[in-house]
């Protein structure tokens, strides 16, 4: 096992680590504002996928899928912010957490009825991967990689940035003191949840175009998602975003240790580990959104 | 007309009442104290004033307009401002962030400008978070956060709780030099001594219930009390 193959192992992880920090972003903007894990993530993200497929149909490339991906999965997450999670707000957490579970079992059989357990993969042009050095890079990789990037900068801008965001962080930091400060919860809400589906778009859309896209993707993505999340400290947006990547690191690099088919138990792992050792997370003290 | 009225107003949480027919009104311009042992509902009644609870009934007016079923959030445009017993800046903002985020400002550049004139210290660590500042500091940007919006009524939760005894001073200078910005100001204190100093009148609260109510020198001149709810002297 040479060092050009560990190389490229990084690499992938970097790239996978980076659609797991996209998901993890979206989940701790959730935690942070509406103070619950939406385990429909995954497959808010799935949704977004196939939305992408859908337009592929129609002659859509990669900026289509995207486009059309993220706008599909803003919109769901905002649905089920305002059908559902909305009339939760007043009870307990584990209301709104069983209800994501039951919403995300919901949303695969709804897609599985209609599209069947088969995976598919985005019919883009195939691009002859470009050596630099030991590395093997795929053009796709790189546009994956500036996407994800972009669309992690993008959320960190409007939370430090904007007014809203500013709004956002003030809810998260202390729900209380906001409201006696005059702002309105509803409109922050409405906010993190189109961003919250968004990042899930983004995240569902780039794993579509890296890997295929079917029914249990987003499931799938939930469990390094969530372990990304508690590694950065549960609420802390730059924390998700690097515990999304040691997740991907982690995965990638333990392949040639425990095979192809158990990587995925990795970030599982770490989540234990992370749970028994050191709940708080890695930067527990240096909350962003608290 | 009474800056707040409070009538026969009961409020607690789930299904329990905490407070129990209680009745206070402040003036314009007045400090009024509201004292009372740990735990005999003075934060209850305060979140409730704020909007902050949802078990509340009874009548609560500001300035004549009815404050039940008005949302929380609506209360600083009105010209309420509240700090909280605990966690009342935004500890993961910047000083300044914490003065932004606040809504209702009309000439938003010019009033930061004017706080931080006020208080100096804060001009300093204008872009430090909130939650590295020292405990003078942050009492100091509490007050500059609720002052943002120009409010004609301030409620404060224990500004002097876990302060040492020259930044109580501090604090208590702060509460006196509001009535000159044209602020109101309803003041809740355990160990209330000090506060009554300032104030014009107090209420006495036990059990959710308000238990003697006077005139802020004749309550310090009350032997029977002093021991039972004003703390050492
Ligand atoms: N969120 C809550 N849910 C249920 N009960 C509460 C809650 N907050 C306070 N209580 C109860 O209400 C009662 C009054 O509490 P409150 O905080 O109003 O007292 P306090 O006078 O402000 O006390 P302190 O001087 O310690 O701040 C207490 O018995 C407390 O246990
Ligand atoms: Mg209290």
């Amino acid at each position: 096992m040479g060092s050009a193959y560990l190389i490229n192992l990084a690499f992938n992880g970097v790239i996978l680590g980076l659609i797991v920090a996209l998901a993890a972003l979206s989940i701790t903007l959730v935690f942070g504002i509406a103070r619950f894990p939406n385990a429909a993530t995954g497959d808010v993200a799935t949704v977004g996928a196939f939305a992408g497929l859908a337009v592929t149909a129609t002659g859509g490339g990669t900026a289509a899928i995207l486009g059309f991906g993220v706008l599909t999965a803003a919109g769901l997450s905002l649905l089920f912010y305002l059908i559902l999670f909305r009339g939760l707000a007043d009870k307990p957490p584990v209301a709104s957490l069983i209800a994501s579970i039951g919403l995300a079992f919901f949303v695969r059989a709804v897609l599985t009825f209609f599209v069947g357990h088969n995976q598919q993969v985005y019919p883009l042009p195939i691009v002859r991967a470009v050596p630099f050095g030991p590395l093997r890079v795929q053009p796709t990789d790189l546009q994956v990689i500036a996407v994800a990037v972009l669309a992690l900068a993008a959320v960190f801008a409007l939370l430090h940035l904007t007014a809203i965001g500013r709004r956002m962080r003030a809810v998260a930091d202390n729900p209380d003191l906001a409201r006696a400060s005059g702002i309105a919860a509803t409109r922050v809400l409405v906010v993190m949840w189109l961003c919250a589906g968004a990042l899930a778009g983004v995240s569902g859309t780039l794993l579509g175009i890296k890997t295929v896209v079917s029914p249990e993707m987003g499931w799938d993505l939930l469990m390094p998602a969530f372990a990304a999340t508690i590694l950065g400290t549960i609420g802390n947006p730059v924390g998700a975003v690097l515990g999304g990547l040691l997740i991907g690191l982690a995965q990638e690099l333990s392949t040639p240790i425990v095979g192809f088919t158990y990587k995925i138990g990795v970030g599982f792992l770490v989540l234990l580990l992370m749970l028994l050792v050191r709940p708080q997370g890695l930067f527990a003290g240096n909350a962003l959104v608290r | 007309m009474s800056t707040l009225t409070v009538a026969n107003l009961y409020a607690g949480y789930g299904d329990v009442d905490i407070v129990t027919d209680l009745s206070l009104r402040v003036e314009p311009l007045e400090i009024v104290t509201i004292a009372g042992t740990n735990g005999s509902g003075k934060s209850t009644l305060v979140k409730g004033l704020m909007g902050l609870l949802k078990r509340i009934r009874g009548r609560v007016d500001f300035e004549g307009t009815s404050l039940l079923g008005v949302p929380g959030e609506r209360r600083i445009h009105m010209g309420i401002a509240y700090v909280p017993q605990v966690n009342n800046v935004f500890a993961s903002l910047t000083v300044l962030e914490n003065l932004q985020v606040v809504e209702g400002v009309s000439d938003r550049r010019r009033r930061m400008a004017e706080m931080l004139d006020r208080f100096p210290a804060l001009q300093e660590r204008r872009s430090t978070k909130a939650g590295a500042l020292s405990g003078g500091e942050r009492q100091q940007l509490a007050f500059a956060r609720a002052l943002m919006a120009s409010p004609r009524l301030m409620i404060l939760d224990e500004p002097t709780a876990a302060l040492s005894p020259a930044l109580v001073h501090e604090v208590l200078r702060l509460i006196t030099a509001l009535r000159g910005m044209g602020v109101a100001v309803l003041l809740v204190e355990q160990r209330a001594r000090q506060a009554l100093a300032i104030s014009d009148r107090g209420y006495i609260l036990d059990s959710g219930r308000v238990v003697i109510e006077d005139r802020a020198d004749r309550l310090l001149a009350d032997e029977r009390m002093a021991d039972l709810y004003l703390g050492e002297h």
